[in-house]
């Protein structure tokens, strides 16, 4: 067990924040990406999506090592509540309660992702706003509390991150279609799904379904006006998904 | 799993008030979803026998990808 009193947590607090930094960058130059409806062509706009949703477990799985190494180390006296709750840090009672105004905030969005499918889309939107203050607030707590921060390698990377966020933020507010940006041309699994479809000549695809399908259709085909079905025939089992 | 029978079908239902067309259910799904010009999706409204387990797990997908949240898997009855 590393004793409290040894440098090597400071080195993890100090090394995981740098960590965090970059690693939340690429989160939302990813976020921006998806929003801005890139790929679709050599790269699938749904990987971008995962991608972003992956990389985001990373950076909080890095940001809980940073907080958690920051409690545990006793070189520096922060307490577990100025975690949370800004301006109770004794030591860089700003810089640290900007940190954890940061980390309420990416809290905030991250608990409110996790709760997608149980609230409202227009909530979690409005929720995932704050990611941009969550980010701006964090790299100025990287600048004033990061011991590597001021000079050398820790500045520059600190510009470079903030330089890519501010010109997401740029490109997010200028480049952002209005709704949709036409269709992607890409669809991964068409190729192999079609040919694996058991009964199935390939070539016939149940999206066009208002062609006369030839093939043996999976069901005799019932006429279908409404667009979309609000409430198909004797629901055995209705998911509500909103 | 295996011993449940499957029986009944399914329906990939949009709410098209939702969809700001980002096209993945059209990535993801593309048994179920083909996209207009403009990059809305069109999806069957014919129901897809639950046995089918290779379109209903891309229409798992399609409604956990979905960045609006637009879609969900509604079940139908046995078609007769």
């Amino acid at each position: 067990m590393i004793a409290l009193t040894s440098p090597y947590l400071w080195y993890s607090t100090r090394a995981t924040g740098m960590v965090t930094m970059v690693l939340f960058t690429i989160v939302v130059a990813l976020g921006t990406f998806v929003a801005n409806r890139i790929g679709g062509t050599i790269i699938g706009r749904f990987e971008i999506n995962e991608l972003h949703r992956s990389v985001s477990i990373i950076a909080v799985v890095f940001l809980a090592i940073h907080v958690v190494t920051t409690i545990a180390d006793s070189y520096v006296p922060t307490g577990f509540i100025s975690v949370f709750v800004p301006m109770t840090s004794e030591y860089k009672r700003v810089a640290v309660g900007l940190g954890a105004v940061a980390l309420d905030l990416i809290l905030a969005v991250w608990i409110s992702s996790l709760l997608k499918v149980r609230i409202a889309n227009t909530t979690w939107r409005f929720i995932h706003w704050f990611s941009w203050l969550g980010f701006a607030t964090s790299i100025v707590h990287a600048f004033l509390t990061g011991t590597d921060g001021r000079k050398g390698w820790g500045l520059i990377l600190i510009v470079v991150c903030s330089s890519v966020v501010f010109a997401s933020a740029v490109w997010r507010y200028l480049g952002r279609p209005t709704r949709a940006a036409g269709r992607t041309a890409l669809s991964p699994l068409a190729p192999q799904s079609d040919a694996a479809r058991s009964g199935r000549p390939t070539g016939q695809r149940l999206g066009a379904s208002s062609a006369p399908s030839k093939g043996p259709s999976p069901t005799p085909s019932r006429p279908t006006s409404a667009p979309f079905p609000r409430s198909p025939q004797s629901p055995v089992k209705k998911r509500r998904s909103r | 799993m295996g011993i449940r029978r499957r029986s009944g079908g399914f329906v990939l239902s949009i709410n098209p008030i939702l969809c700001d067309g980002f096209g993945h259910c059209g990535e993801l799904a593309p048994d179920l979803v083909h996209m207009d010009e403009w990059g809305y999706p069109i999806i069957t409204t014919v129901p897809v026998p639950l046995s089918n387990l290779a379109a209903l797990e891309s229409a798992r997908y399609a409604v956990r990808g979905c960045p609006r949240q637009a879609l969900r898997i509604d079940r139908v009855a046995d078609p007769s």
